[in-house]
């Protein structure tokens, strides 16, 4: 007797392309029915001689249990997938909540992922603080002019300190210097405040201060991780300026300038060479380390980045402008 | 400082356009923009040598490698010493002091229209000819002077510190008490003037001035800084003065002030007078120029830096091959260090030209840099809520209503709004109206929190401490498009938090009944991790949200700074092989006791193969007694040893009812 070899073979992929129960059990028939192939080749035993009838009988047998074996098989999947109930899977999800970060984290923690990959460590800082750290330590002397480009809230107290709200962030240079061992590598965010309200201004805003203390470090470096930040920044090469400036607790300072959009050059951040009275003020040895810092506002390189006009936007609760922010 | 293009351009004889001019003076660090026809510059507190047009040609002239130029067209003068003209001079605030007297004046025109336009576009406004020049002269030269009418000076004049609170008129009228701290020019009926700030409305000239004395001086910096605050005043002489002045020009303003004089005026007799002064020295700086090099990235040669510095006005003091000294000029009050002069030199050599290096990388640090506070916001935005941020500003009564009374409010002397004058003590407040504000603009359901510091005072202190606050609130309950009602409620929020901290991994979390909150109503609890609290959760109190939000909303509070983590490493428990077996139990109980109590005395009950207990239903009402309640308890059972037998299961299950009933009077219900 001759068993097609490919029996198995072609049952299988006839199951494949079965559809409903009805298919199955007419297929099944084809194979396993009265006057299917197996079944009626046991019929023809009779006529084979005792020896080669044993040897079909084993076959046919195996043949069979396997055919009935995939058949049992392919009905349960057959009726899994028809005792579904069908549903409209377009119809909506349930109400759901999709979370937004705020903006400014949005920034900050931007500004923070690009320093962290040079090791810079993340230290936060005191919002109350005494004279001493916002403005003695930074080379700020008593009476100084440069006071009054701080228009400080001062906090009603009996101590002996003066206490104020810090006017910026690089109070966490000094608290940094003093704690940290050297060489230091540091970024500081963190909410500051002026006395001065109006629609370019708010009388809280946050900024990120950043220090490096080490030898040998040299303008050039400085330079070096500004641009390279601000390229990482906004994605996009681009012209970036130095430009002299002031602040009493760097010497030299400046401001940097890009040119971003189709605007003329923009303020961004400000930044120069530790000046020597601070760190000497810290207990650092100015012939073995020099540093440089820096510090930018997060509203102003948000606006910048998110293209928002008016800066009262960040702090209006208005959902209807931060759920922009999602994704 | 606003100057006129035009005049300007005249006086630094240059033709570079208005925006060419504004930026070349940008670079150099003296930022400016132009408005109008006027270039608004931005002059740092530390260069107030540069608030004259003399001071902006100086730079200007220094930057094209130019010489200054000499002076202006003056006429020379001769000033002598006399006491009955000149007489006290307190040296510790007056550097130098000088009066030119001017009788006869007469023919008193006004300045030309150049001068005068020049004036007025610097925001300077035109009084009378006379001190109008004066104006003109600062201006040009940078000495602040002023203009007495000499008859109504009592000579000789005094410069002093002032010792009796007597109320003073300035000019325009103002009565000021003067401080003991301020210089004031006096004659002998009094003080009519203060020090580099004002002159007294007596000695002003007027109409019928005919004879005048002109003051040009140089007071300390540190003597007037802050002294025309204390009177409320801002002059263009305070300005100035606290600055720091030129000590050398003096003379020079009054040379050039007489020149002037006769373009608008006629006059019969000038005298002039000084009085004892003081050498104002020069810092003299030394400089490496190994470690300038090096300080800059840069490779200049000794000549670069000389020629740099010399145009500057500087004086090469001494020179070897790597060290050089400069004096600086009289009128950099600002250069004493090396690194100052550094400055100089890149500033004028070119902040540009300086090499970019890569960025160099700090040591590895030990710790990790994200912190708990910046995982928890992870989690709540993943949790569906916004971020929101707010001015921190309160209002007394609501920094109480918040606050429990033990917290004393960190106040600011000088608010922006008086009713604000406190620094917030909780989130909250800024959460309830932003969630008003939402609601009113269709925002039906929010989930909302913030990130921020909360401020009180302690002793004489203040303390500061991080807080995370949410907030959810279903302004109408959520239902799907087949009418279904999506349910949230205290148990679904404390849910949300215990996913929230224990993803975070809190050591040792667990909740309490909360006693003590301003912010919760009874339905509220305390979070600890061990014995800490690391925050509350619960129903925010509609009594402290000033009707902002009507229906109940829950909300958290967090203490990031508090939160412990568990030890990174974990100490795996071997897992059972034998199965475990379930048994239910049906029990009623007190509605005082709760399920805490419960949970508390079946876990200190040292039942044998407890493995753990889960709560599947709680019911009250028809069948149950009143004042109780039926709980439903299922228990699984498992040893790591063996095979349970039913018997060890039984005995077990009835420990558990005999610690319910001596505990807590629990009995089975049948």
């Amino acid at each position: 007797m001759q068993i097609p070899q490919d029996l198995i073979d072609t049952a299988k992929l006839k199951l494949k392309s079965v559809q409903s129960e009805a298919e199955f059990f007419q297929l099944r028939s084809q194979y396993l029915g009265k006057k299917s192939f197996v079944i009626s080749s046991f019929a023809e035993l009779k006529s084979l001689d005792p020896n080669s009838k044993v040897a079909a009988a084993k076959e046919l047998n195996i043949l069979k249990s396997k055919l009935n074996q995939l058949f049992e098989v392919a009905l349960e999947g057959i009726q899994a997938k028809t005792d579904v109930s069908l549903l409209d899977t377009t119809l909506p999800a349930d109400p759901y909540f999709v979370g937004v970060e705020h903006p400014i984290s949005k920034v900050a923690e931007r500004v923070i992922s690009y320093f962290s990959t040079l090791n810079y460590q993340v230290f936060s800082g005191n919002e109350i603080e005494t004279d001493f750290y916002n403005f003695e330590a930074l080379n700020f002397p008593e009476n100084h002019p440069a006071r009054q480009m701080h228009d400080t809230f001062y906090l009603k107290s009996k101590s002996k300190s003066e206490y104020l709200l810090r006017t910026h962030t690089s109070n966490s240079q000094i608290h940094s210097m003093l704690r940290e061992p050297l060489p230091l590598y540091m970024l500081s965010p963190g909410r500051v405040y002026r006395c001065d309200s109006d629609t370019t201004h708010l009388p809280m805003f946050t900024q990120i201060e950043g220090l490096v203390v080490d030898q040998d470090v040299t303008f050039g470096d400085l330079k070096g991780v500004i641009i390279n930040f601000l390229e990482d920044f906004f994605d996009e090469k681009m012209e970036v300026r130095f430009r002299p400036s002031y602040f009493p607790f760097t010497e030299p300072s400046a401001e940097v300038d890009i040119k971003f959009g189709n605007n003329g050059w923009l303020e961004v951040l400000g930044c120069g060479m530790v000046h020597p009275n601070v760190l000497k003020g810290c207990n650092i040895d100015t012939k073995k380390y020099r540093g440089f810092a820096f510090g930018m506002g997060i509203e102003r390189l948000a606006m910048l980045r998110y293209g928002v006009q008016d800066i009262r936007e960040f702090y209006s609760s208005n959902l209807d402008f931060l759920n922009q922010f999602s994704s | 400082m606003k100057v006129q293009y035009s005049y300007l351009k005249n006086f630094l004889t240059t033709t570079k356009p208005i925006a060419k001019l504004a930026d070349a003076f940008t670079k150099v660090g003296f930022e400016c923009e132009v408005d109008g026809s006027s270039i608004d510059f931005d002059i740092t507190p530390n260069r107030g040598d540069a608030l004259s047009l003399r001071g902006l040609q100086r730079e200007y002239d220094a930057l094209q490698s130019k010489k200054l130029k000499d002076t202006l067209p003056h006429k020379k003068l001769k000033f002598k010493k006399d006491k009955t003209v000149i007489n006290k001079i307190d040296k510790t605030g007056c550097g130098n002091y000088h009066l030119m007297t001017i009788a006869g004046i007469s023919s008193i025109k006004n300045l030309d229209v150049k001068k005068r336009a020049f004036l007025s576009a610097a925001g300077i406004p035109l009084i009378s000819p006379l001190v109008d020049l004066g104006n003109y002269v600062m201006l040009e030269i940078g000495s602040p002077m002023h203009v007495f009418d000499l008859d109504l000076l009592d000579l000789p004049i005094n410069i002093l510190f002032q010792s009796n609170n007597e109320p003073f008129q300035i000019i325009g009228g103002d009565l000021k008490n003067l401080e003991s701290s301020s210089l004031t020019i006096q004659d002998q009926q009094g003080v009519q003037a203060v020090a580099g700030i004002i002159g007294g409305e007596k000695t002003s000239v007027s109409k019928n001035t005919n004879n005048i004395a002109v003051e040009a001086a140089f007071f300390y910096p540190d003597k007037i800084v802050n002294e025309a605050r204390k009177y409320g005043l801002a002059t263009d002489a305070s300005h100035r003065f606290e600055r720091g002045v030129d000590p050398t020009i003096q003379k020079k303003a009054l040379e050039r002030f007489i020149f002037l004089l006769d373009d608008i005026a006629e006059y019969d007799s000038v005298k002039c007078f000084e009085g004892d002064s003081q050498t104002v020295k020069s810092n003299v700086v030394p400089l490496s120029i190994e470690r300038f090099n090096q300080f800059s990235g840069l490779t200049l040669t000794r000549k670069t830096i000389s020629s740099l510095l010399q145009n500057l006005g500087f004086s090469l003091n001494s020179s070897n091959k790597k060290n050089l000294s400069f004096s600086a000029p009289s009128h950099r009050f600002d250069i004493s260090l090396e690194e100052d002069l550094y400055e100089e030199i890149l500033r004028c050599y070119g902040y540009d030209k300086i090499p970019v290096n890569k960025p160099k990388p700090g040591p590895i640090p030990l710790k990790n840099n994200i912190s708990i506070e910046s995982e928890l916001k992870t989690g709540l935005v993943f949790g569906g809520f916004t971020e929101l941020m707010h001015m921190p500003f309160v209002s007394e009564e609501n920094f109480m209503k918040l606050n429990s009374k033990t917290k004393k409010p960190a106040q600011l002397l000088n608010p922006i709004n008086e009713n604000e004058p406190m620094m917030r003590g909780s989130l909250f407040e800024g959460l309830f109206s932003a969630i008003n504000l939402n609601v009113k603009k269709g925002h039906l359901s929010l989930k909302v929190f913030e990130s921020g510091n909360v401020f009180h005072k302690s002793g004489n202190d203040f303390v500061q401490h991080g807080h995370i606050s949410g907030i959810v609130y279903y302004h109408e309950p959520q239902k799907r498009w087949d009418s279904t009602v999506i349910p949230y409620d205290f148990y679904s929020f404390k849910a949300e938090l215990y996913k929230l901290l224990q993803t975070l991994g809190v050591d040792n979390l667990r909740l309490e009944p909360n006693s003590d909150n301003r912010v919760f109503n009874l339905n509220s609890m305390v979070i600890f991790s061990g014995k800490k609290a690391i925050g509350a959760l619960g129903e925010i109190d509609l009594a402290v949200t000033q009707k902002l939000i009507k229906n109940t909303a829950f909300g958290f509070e967090l203490y990031p700074e508090e939160i412990l983590r568990r030890s990174k490493t974990i100490e795996l428990k071997p897992i059972s092989k034998f199965p475990s077996s379930t048994r239910d139990i049906n029990i009623l109980i007190s509605k005082s006791h709760t399920y805490q109590m419960v949970e508390k005395t079946l876990n200190a009950g040292s039942i044998s193969f407890l493995n753990n207990f889960v709560l599947v239903n709680t019911f009250e009402g028809k069948g149950i007694p009143d004042g109780l309640i039926s709980m439903t308890l299922s228990f699984t059972f498992q040893s790591s040893e063996k095979s349970l037998k039913d018997s060890e299961i039984n005995d077990s299950m009835t420990n558990v009812l005999r610690v319910l009933k001596k505990s807590l009077g629990a009995d089975i219900r049948s």
